[in-house]
């Protein structure tokens, strides 16, 4: 497959990215749907969002009035000031949001593949440098090793390479900028280690 | 299913399809990256950052909502971020990428993948039972 030159890809990045906003109103995160995914599976379903402030406060107001005949003064309108328009409030994501979510990702690599010349397996995973690296059992036990790793450090450091690396980068948070410092950082020193037993 | 899980699976499909061809789910693509043999994959990210703080900035300007959601220093950021950074070194995928080589037929990825919900589900226990900060999340 030719990849594509890095002005489309990123591009690309930043469109989905901002896709991803636009449509769900939420910084697109891929490792925080894992937690959400672990943290179902720990502690059960989260429980239903219940009502919005406003229909909290008119369910009082209606109560307040079915108790003592009288209608308690509406609240003080917001001041409105010029500042940026407040977003809508996300939608609920439930695990079957989640899930959606990592089907749809997975389905856009095999059309990726599908479309430029076909689909095929692969043991592990394809290209010279990993099976130059690792080979068989080893080769399984690196991935899920370095998988293991990978989940421990996004949910330590709280976010990935999307919502750190490239929603919070954007958006200039400190957090996202030191993670993304570090997880860049060790993976080139990671991989010079590597490149040394090739 | 709603209509935002219509949209969910929209953007999935379409992230899933340009991260493949972008190349970040090829393991000498990342290898070489980390290494600094090519420079295009940096270049991919670095451009993609860019330009969303562009869109964040017009956005602002032009009063319209922009995300919201803090991401402050706390102590694991660096740390688990280092973490996260030898695994991906090793692994050649971080969270989205595991999905995206799977679909590929990459299927030493579904260990990857396996590996993740348990580093995940490991340290939220480890943090539970030691540490009292808050780590965040992205959601």
């Amino acid at each position: 497959m030719t990849h594509l030159p890095f002005w489309l890809g990123g591009i690309a990045l930043a469109a989905v990215a901002f896709g991803h906003w636009l449509l769900l109103r939420r910084s697109m995160a891929v490792s925080g749907r894992i937690t959400s995914l672990v943290n179902r599976v720990r502690h059960g379903p989260e429980p239903e969002p219940g009502m919005s402030v406003e229909e909290l406060m008119a369910a009082a107001a209606a109560a307040t009035q079915a108790q003592f005949g009288e209608v308690p003064p509406a609240p003080a309108p917001a001041v409105t000031t010029s500042a940026p328009a407040r977003a809508p409030a996300p939608a609920h994501q439930g695990t079957l949001t989640h899930v959606i979510w990592f089907v749809a990702v997975t389905t856009g690599g095999a059309l990726s593949m599908l479309l430029s010349g076909g689909w095929s397996a692969e043991g592990l995973l394809r290209g010279q440098t990993f099976s130059a690296l690792f080979q068989g059992p080893l080769g399984a036990a690196a991935l899920f090793v370095g998988g293991t790793l990978v989940g421990f450090g996004t949910r330590m450091a709280g976010g990935c390479t999307s919502g750190h690396g490239l929603g919070g980068v954007s958006r200039l948070q400190p957090g996202s900028l030191a993670a993304t410092a570090a997880f860049f950082g060790m993976g080139v020193v990671t991989s010079f280690l590597l490149g040394r037993l090739l | 299913m709603r209509g935002a899980d219509v949209l969910v699976g929209v953007v999935g499909l379409a992230l899933g399809f340009s991260l493949s061809r972008i190349g970040f789910s090829s393991y000498d693509e990342v290898h070489r990256m980390f290494t600094f043999a090519d420079l295009r994959l940096l270049f991919t990210f670095m451009s993609g950052v860019t330009l969303l703080g562009l869109v964040w900035l017009v956005a602002r300007a032009l009063r319209l909502p922009t995300p919201s959601d803090r991401r402050p220093l706390h102590r694991g950021t660096v740390v688990g971020g280092m973490v996260f950074g030898v695994g991906w070194a090793i692994s050649g995928a971080c969270p989205g990428i595991a999905f995206v080589q799977v679909g590929e037929g990459q299927l030493g990825a579904l260990l990857t993948l396996a590996g993740m919900f348990v580093g995940n589900a490991v340290y939220s226990r480890i943090h539970e039972k030691y540490f009292r900060w808050d780590p965040g999340t992205c959601e």
